[in-house]
């Protein structure tokens, strides 16, 4: 396990998230073999820098304010989605990814607990954040132009657009340090990060082109 | 670059012209304040440029008029759109499959863990 430097970029702390803790672990422990080289395999999937990191909803409708995710997962298998979602619920307010592992618990811990306070702000913001389920919905139905969407239709809708929004902006920040520029990111390097992602065909194509733009 | 749009009419940023495909007139800035936190979360500065959040909000609503467009178009041949219409689209992306299985399964298992406590409630009401 690499040690977190206190020093370390934000940015580059996700991506270190992402390649060292394992995937989430199942009921067996014996998944976790499978699933490291798995993760080795994923990390190394083109372009996707730190796209694999996931992104958390807030609170739900319960007011627990209970995290949705884990920081780290690569590739997961879906039946153990249910041991760990045990662990979920009693973890509160997305300050520890949740994960049925205690090993990767633990990893989560101690670099958690090497956090400057910038890089706490940030993971707390990337961790809770989200599109406002009303604005989705609201957003979903005059797509559709039908009125009923039901609320995982919602959830997994927000979900992709935020995973979107995280590639964008890493990206964008990939483009900033190749053109060796700093502060926030603006418009022309989300235009070629975008740009970026159509060539890599993470952006869905339309069959029809669009005219009149 | 930007044209910042008068009043409810449809915007004229790069990127979007939603009049064509929608027929509601949308208003700027919906997502503005989820996506300020969200960007700063992935990697922006604590305080993004107000053109780079309108450009985001715009190419976030294009991807997912496009995506909703595409899972319709799969969803056409069964009926109705469904949820996995949206998982069959992003199959290929493992990284977002993974978290919308695991955002479907915790969202499961909080509803499960509602009626749960709303029967523990019943119970102790009539026990009174």
């Amino acid at each position: 396990m690499q040690t977190m430097k206190q020093s370390k970029d934000p940015f580059e702390v996700a991506f270190e998230e992402q390649e060292e803790s394992p995937p989430e672990s199942p009921i067996a422990a014996d998944e976790n073999e499978t699933q490291t080289p798995a993760a080795a395999a994923a990390s190394g999937q083109g372009d996707d820098v730190g796209t694999s990191v996931p992104p958390s909803l807030p609170s739900t409708t319960t007011g627990a304010a209970i995290s949705i995710g884990a920081a780290g997962p690569i590739v997961k298998s879906k039946e153990e989605d249910e041991e760990e979602d045990e662990e979920n619920m009693e973890i509160e307010l997305g300050k520890f990814p949740p994960s049925g592992d205690p090993d990767k618990m633990a990893k989560m811990q101690t670099i958690l607990s090497q956090f400057t306070d910038e890089q706490m702000n940030r993971y707390e913001s990337f961790r809770r954040s989200g599109f406002q389920k009303a604005n989705m919905k609201r957003l979903l139905t005059s797509i559709t132009g039908s009125s009923k969407i039901s609320v995982p239709m919602t959830i997994v809708v927000s979900g992709i657009a935020k995973m979107f929004v995280g590639e964008l902006v890493e990206t964008a920040r990939i483009v900033m340090t190749e053109r060796k520029e700093r502060g926030p990111i603006r418009p022309c390097h989300i235009r070629e990060a975008f740009r970026r992602l159509k060539l890599e065909g993470k952006v869905p194509r339309r069959s029809v082109p669009r005219l009149f733009r | 670059m930007n044209n910042p749009s008068a009043g409810p009419s449809s915007k004229t940023k790069v990127g979007s012209s939603q009049s064509s495909e929608t027929s509601f007139k949308r208003k700027r800035g919906v997502f503005q304040k989820d996506l300020q936190h969200m960007m700063y979360g992935f990697g922006d500065d604590p305080n993004p440029l107000p053109e780079t959040v309108a450009l985001v909000e715009d190419i976030v609503v294009e991807y997912v008029t496009d995506m909703v467009h595409k899972a319709q178009d799969i969803a056409s041949k069964r009926g109705k759109l469904l949820t996995e219409d949206f998982l069959f689209l992003i199959r290929k992306d493992l990284p977002k499959l993974n978290r919308c299985t695991e955002l479907l399964s915790m969202n499961e298992e909080l509803k499960q863990a509602r009626k749960a406590f709303e029967v523990d409630e019943e119970k102790l009401a009539s026990t009174e």
